[in-house]
This record gives C-alpha cells, structure tokens and sequence, in this order.
C-alpha cells in the first residue's frame, strides 16, 4: 500500500454508498474489492477508498448509516458525480430511511449526480441471487443453497418500489425523468454476501461516472475539491452539533 | 468502628421505615444481581451479622474516609456509622451493607473467595447473548451498566440490554429513591461485591466489582466509560436529546459501538495506563523519536490540531498546534480513549477515515474531526490520527498523510518502529526486581508536558493472563490506598505471600515495584536507588521529552 505512486494518485471523480446501518454497506464494498463476503463491523464516520478504473482515479466514501454520523453527510456527499442509495430487501424501514433521512443529504452533490438504488441482502429473498457465485466458490455451494432455500426470508421490498423511489429521486432533485437514466437500469438487487449482481453495480455506476470525470476536465477544474470554499467559520468544532 | 442508633436527619422516620424494610432488600437484591421480581418476597427480615470482626479491612477502609458515612446494616434499624454525626452537611449517603451472613444464606458467594486479590476470573469481551440469570453471569468480575434517567437501558458489559432491563429499573429506583430524600446514593457495600453508582448528566452509570478496589477507583472508571459515550456523541448532544424526549433509547446512536465500550472495559482491567491517568510510549531511541516528530510537524494544514502517532497500543509521538498547549492540553484520558477507540474496532484498518470524536477531557460539548489510517495495512500496527477542527478538511488532511506516509519511507521508519519494543526488567539490571511502574511529575522545560509512566513488559511469572491480572490488583490496591482522600500515603512496604511490593510517591514522580518475596527491606531501597538511576540514563527513550509542536498557517481554534 505504500508505494510511492500512490501519493501521485488524485481521485477524479467520488461516488457516495448511502444508506441506514446494517444494511450492508460495507460488505457490498469489500465484496468488489476483495472479492470476498466477510461480516464486518459497523462503520465508524466514512471510509475513504480508491478504485483505479481504467485510467481514472474513483473515490468511493463508504458512510456509516448510523445516526450518530449523520452530521458529516453532507460533507461526505460534498461534489459526488454518483449516489448509491442501499437498502436491506428484508427491511421495509430501511426503505424509508433512504427518503426521510438520506436523500437531503445528496443535496451537496453535484447537479448531475447519478443515482442508484440498491437492495441488498437479496440472497435472503430470491434463490437465485443464492445460487449466485462469481468466484468459482463450487464446492460449498450446493449444500448451503439446499440448506437455506428452504429459510427464505419474506421480501418487503420489491423492485418495484425501488423504481417508484428512484423516480421519486429525480422529482426531489427537480430532474426530468425522461432526461435521466431509465428506472429499470438504475435499480439494482444484490447479494454481497454471495456476490450476485455487486460487480455490475459498481461497474455499471464506474462506467455511468466516466463522461462526468471528461466533462470536468474539458471544464479545465481542478480534480481536488476546493477546500476553502465553504469554509467560513473556523470555529467549526461544533459544527457537528449544530 | 463506632456504630449508634442515632436517627438520619435527612430522612424523615418514615422513610427509615421503607428504607430498612423494603429498600434495604432491594439494594441487596441488586447487590446479588438477583431478578428485581424476588424483591417483594424478602420482606422479611434476615439474619444479618454486624459485628465488626466480620468487616473485611476494605468495608473499615471506605468507611473511615467517609466521615458523615451512613451505613445501612441490613438489620431493620438504620444505624449512623460515621465517626462524627453530620450526613446532612454533604448530602450524601454511602449505603454500606456488611450483609456476609445473608448473601451465605443466598449462595451466592458461597465459591468466593474473601481476598481482594485472589480472584482472577477473566472474561473475554462481548456476552450480548449471555443468559443473565445463570450463576456464570452473576460471577463476572466487574460489570458496568449505563441507563438513562428514566430507566431505559443504555449498555451492559455483560448480557444483553433487554434482558437487564427490570435489573436496570431496580438500579433507577434506588437512585432516584435516595434522590426523593435530597440525598445522592454512592455506593453500596456488602463483603463480595462494591456497587458504585454515578449520575453524569441524563446519564446513570453502575459499576458491581468484586476486585475490591477503592471507591474511587471504580468511579474513574465509570468515568471513562461515560466519556467514551461523549467522545462519540459529545456531552452537548446527549444533553440535548433528552431534554427534547427523556425516554429516549440512546441505544440508537450507541448501535455498533458496544465493541468500543467492551474493549474500554477491558484495557480499563489489563492497562496501568488508566488507573495511573497516564500515556505509557513505545521506548524508541530519541533521535529517532525525535526525526517521527519532525515528519509530523512538516505536514501540517489550516485548522490541524493534533498529528498522533500510535503504535501497538503505545503512543510513539505526539505533534500539537502551539496555540492549543497554551490554552488547554491534551489529557492522557482523551489520549487512552482514541487509542481504545481505534484499537476496539476493526473498522479502522479498512480505507482512509474521516469522522467527528470529542476529547472530553479538552472539551465535552465539540467535535474535532478525526483523520485515522493505519499506515501499515494489513498488520495495521502503526496508526496516524490527525485531528482538525474543519470537518470539510479531509483532502486536506489526507494530504498531510501522504506527506508522513512518503517521509516515513524515506527513513525506512516502519521497519524501525517494527523492531521497537517494550524492554525487559532485566535490562534495569536489578536482581529481586520483577515489575515497576514509574510516573514522573517534574519534566524540566515543560510543565505541559503529557504526562507520562514508564513500565517494562510483565515476564515471569506474570505471563499468564491470571497473573498479570494479579499483578495488576495488588498495584491497584497500593495505587487506591496511596491515593485515598482522608488517609493518603507517601510510602507503602507491602510483604505478600508471593512478592514484596513497595509503592512510593514523592513531589517528583511516583513509584511501584513488585520484588521477589524474599527481598529484604534495605536491600529493595537499594534497588530502588538503582532503578531511579537508570530510569534517569534511559529516560530520552522511555518518554517523550520535548512535545514537539507546529503552527499552521491560520490561527487554530482556542476552546
């Protein structure tokens, strides 16, 4: 990690993982980085990480969803090019979260942000998104599908209301639906725990991101985000509590 | 011991009534952490010796201090034990029960063992899913529960909160009981057990220990324990929270953080650190100490305040903003706090970290914001912690990583810190000579100097789990009684049956040392001349010297 071309390395564009504690966050990140399903602890303020696509420098902050954090947000929301709304498809209150408690947060993100939004833990809901094993993962697979097929939880989210909240989305951030990205592509149902749909998730949204990482630079702006601008107070201490 | 029947001026005779029937009950139904269903049925009243050969030494101890100390002795009649009569000039009580016949009659003790320093019970962390009714539970060295006033159960150590919850209720009830009489309860004896209560703000904190540490002791500890929770909501917030709802569950923003309390509790039980409110460093030559603080005070940005280098557990150095040590500076407790923190969740070791953290020892109510990254993933052993007081500064901060990262390459630093280690006793080259702890007060140049101890590692015998747990309580036990309030002591010669230790505070430093058992008297003084005379040679690599400090360019926050 600390080979010396990576102080070289400026993020070019920032996507933001948003979403209500537990619903797993985290694993769905750790799940596309290092290919692997690992119970993880709860996320303390946001993780920063960066994910080299292509020739691009992606910065992806990891929140953490619970409310003790809310306070920084915005900040971590602050110029992001795509937003990544997450709930737990076996959590109807985990749906709602997103409306009443993330989406003002997005409002510091850029005008054009992309949206997406993810239902996770849809192993726990669809058999197929269990029998989903990208890492080749054979030979543990079959008993555990059997084992849990029979255990699948009631879906309290579905598609579909996935969809009506994207539109929603769109509505709140004053975007005309039929200029954005259709519903049916934005809405995504994953498994980080088996894998399912996670890597055309991230990919999908690295590729969504790319012509917003051009137009910056065609813009001539720098790549960092501009630190002075919004800072007025220096008594910022508080600014948590406030 | 000097027991009347003197009548408590600050209770109304009813209120004996119902404190000796009822409460007396219920407080050692609390005591012996039984179900609060069981109250009601022990009304009746029980078999309770109160002579005073049954007083272990540490009942007399506490008691002696507290010279308006009332005692409720279990029996139906409330006696004054205070040496002086006057529980109303302080307002408060110390609820003492000397109850060892009736907890025999319950059971509960019946496997214990009386000697404060015999029991060495050690748990792993985390039993969120234990059966809070077995016997197992109940033998827990020491647990701690946080509540809120209005009962609601915020944090056990042990056992999950829904299952305490009517335990919880029977803690408030006492509480605010002893409130009712304009009186503040502060702790509750019985041979086995010491039951510490204390109110910090909307919050309620009980500690039940069967180590037999002071009084005090346990309420430092109950203290980190409250300002852990501030150091991750702030006193402000928590404040405000329940003045806008009083039944608030503070569980809701507390979710993912028992790992961090649990992992307090338990560096609280195995690091000296706590009880001597003082920063342990990794010995590292100075020079080298010294290069580390220079790297950190090269990167700097607007607004940062503290540049904190950590590794394994022990503090390496530490950078501050020069207007910051002139207004306030940072306490070890905030110091053991951040270091716990980010021992206590693995979360750390994943990406770069920005999130708000309250020192609220520096101040209770604000949040700095904390840049935290280990530089050496995936061992993840040396951690850098910058803390700003922008919350927008991360890139910024970030930056200065990189620059620390690039700078600690250069001079192969991690290798280096790799190969540091805590030294061995022999090294001090004195035979007889086990452990010491050292804490000086006088560093020349710099009376804002953090303040510092210095310990080598726990060898033989002390390898063991158990025994470095033993170890510990016997220093707990010379530290509790050197520090106690009506009868402090300069210099303590302690013969135990497996090793001498000697415990000596003077104006400069404060001194414990744990000989073999055969030591003779004069020959541990001279031991301690030569260990003085070593601590002095070696101490530019024991302790941080010189706080190195920076400025940055605009002018940091004065709280």
């Amino acid at each position: 990690m600390a080979e010396p071309t990576k102080k070289l390395k400026k993020p070019d564009v920032k996507i933001v993982l948003l979403g209500d504690m537990n619903v797993g966050k985290t694993s769905l990140l750790h799940r596309y980085t290092e290919r692997k399903f690992k119970d993880t602890v709860s996320t303390v303020g946001g993780a920063f990480f960066l994910k080299q696509w292509g020739p691009y420098n992606i910065s992806i902050w990891d929140t953490a969803g619970r409310e003790q954090f809310h306070g920084l947000g915005s900040m971590y929301c602050r110029s992001a090019a795509a937003v990544i709304l997450t709930y737990d498809t076996t959590s109807w209150q985990s749906y709602v979260e997103l409306e009443e408690r993330f989406l003002s947060l997005t409002d510091t993100a850029n005008a054009d942000c992309i949206f997406a939004i993810v239902g996770n833990k849809a192993d726990l809901t669809d058999s197929h998104a269990q029998a989903s094993n990208p890492e080749g993962e054979e030979g543990t697979e079959p008993a555990r599908l059997s084992f849990s097929s029979s255990s699948l939880q009631r879906k309290q989210v579905n598609k579909e209301d996935a969809m009506a909240l994207y539109r929603r989305v769109l509505h709140y951030k004053g975007l005309d639906e039929k200029a954005c990205l259709p519903a049916e592509s934005m809405c995504f149902e994953t498994s980080a725990k088996t894998g399912y749909n996670v890597d055309v998730l991230f990919e999908t949204i690295f590729d969504l991101v790319v012509p917003s990482i051009l137009k910056k630079r065609n813009e001539g702006e720098s790549s960092t985000v501009d630190l002075e601008a919004p800072s007025t107070a220096k008594r910022t201490k508080a600014g948590c509590c406030a | 011991m000097e027991t009347t029947d003197s009548p408590i001026t600050s209770l109304t005779p009813s209120d004996q009534n119902v404190l000796s029937e009822n409460d007396i009950d219920s407080i050692s139904e609390l005591e012996d952490l039984l179900p609060p269903s069981k109250m009601e049925s022990s009304n009746e009243s029980k078999a309770i010796d109160t002579s005073s050969d049954n007083l272990n030494p540490k009942d007399v101890h506490v008691e002696s201090q507290q010279d308006d100390a009332v005692v409720f002795d279990g029996s139906e009649k409330l006696v004054n034990a205070s040496k002086d009569n006057g529980p109303e000039d302080t307002g408060e009580i110390v609820v003492t029960m000397l109850g060892r016949g009736k907890l025999d009659e319950q059971g509960v003790c019946a496997n214990r063992i009386p000697s404060p320093l015999s029991e060495t019970s050690l748990e792993a962390s985390s039993h969120w899913d234990e059966d809070v009714t077995a016997e197992s539970w109940r033998q827990h060295r020491k647990h701690v529960f946080v509540l809120s006033e209005a009962g609601k159960p915020i944090y056990s150590r042990y056992g999950s909160e829904e299952a305490l919850s009517s335990t919880m209720g029977v803690m408030m009830a006492l509480v605010s009981f002893i409130q009712s009489g304009d009186n503040v309860i502060r702790s509750v004896y019985s041979d086995e057990h010491t039951v510490v209560f204390m109110q910090q703000g909307p919050l309620v904190l009980v500690s039940v220990s069967s180590t037999h540490q002071s009084e005090q002791q346990l309420r430092n500890e109950l203290i980190y324990v409250y300002n852990q929770i501030v150091c991750m909501l702030t006193q402000a917030s928590i404040t405000r929270i329940f003045e806008h709802k009083k039944n608030y569950d503070l569980r809701r923003l507390l979710t993912g953080s028992e790992k961090i309390l649990d992992g307090l509790l338990n560096l609280v039980d195995f690091d000296p650190s706590f009880f001597l409110s003082a920063v342990h460093c990794l010995p590292v030559a100075s020079s080298f100490r010294d290069s580390l603080s220079q790297i950190l005070q090269k990167a700097i940005t607007p607004n940062l305040v503290f540049s904190i280098l950590v590794a394994k557990n022990q503090l390496l150095t530490i950078a501050q903003e020069k207007m910051v040590i002139e207004d306030a500076k940072l306490d070890p407790a905030d110091l053991h706090l951040l270091i716990n923190l980010i021992g206590a969740s693995s979360a750390f070791q994943a990406g770069e970290i920005w999130t708000p953290i309250c020192l609220p020892s520096f101040n209770p109510d604000c949040y700095f914001y904390a840049y935290i990254s280990y530089l050496d993933p995936p061992e993840c052993t040396v951690c850098l912690l910058l803390l700003s007081t922008d919350n927008e500064a991360f890139y910024a901060v970030a930056e200065c990583k990189r620059k620390i990262e690039e700078a600690m390459l250069a001079q192969n630093a991690l290798t280096y810190i790799a190969k540091a280690q805590s030294y061995s006793v022999s090294q001090v080259g004195v035979s007889d000579l086990r452990h010491f702890m050292y804490k000086p007060f006088d560093v020349p140049d710099n009376h804002h100097q953090l303040t510092q101890f210095t310990s080598p590692e726990m060898e033989a015998p002390y390898d063991s789990d158990e025994e470095k747990m033993r170890l510990l309580d016997l220093y707990r036990d010379m530290h509790g009684r050197i520090h106690n309030t009506s009868r402090p002591l300069k210099l303590i010669y302690h013969v135990a049956a497996r090793e001498t230790l000697l415990a000596w505070v003077t104006s400069k430093f404060e001194l414990y040392t744990c000989f073999s058992p055969l030591v003779t008297k004069s020959c541990a003084i001279n031991a301690i001349t030569k260990l003085l005379r070593w601590v002095k040679k070696e101490e530019d690599r024991l302790f941080i010297r010189y706080p190195p400090k920076y400025s940055t360019t605009s002018n940091a926050s004065k709280s």
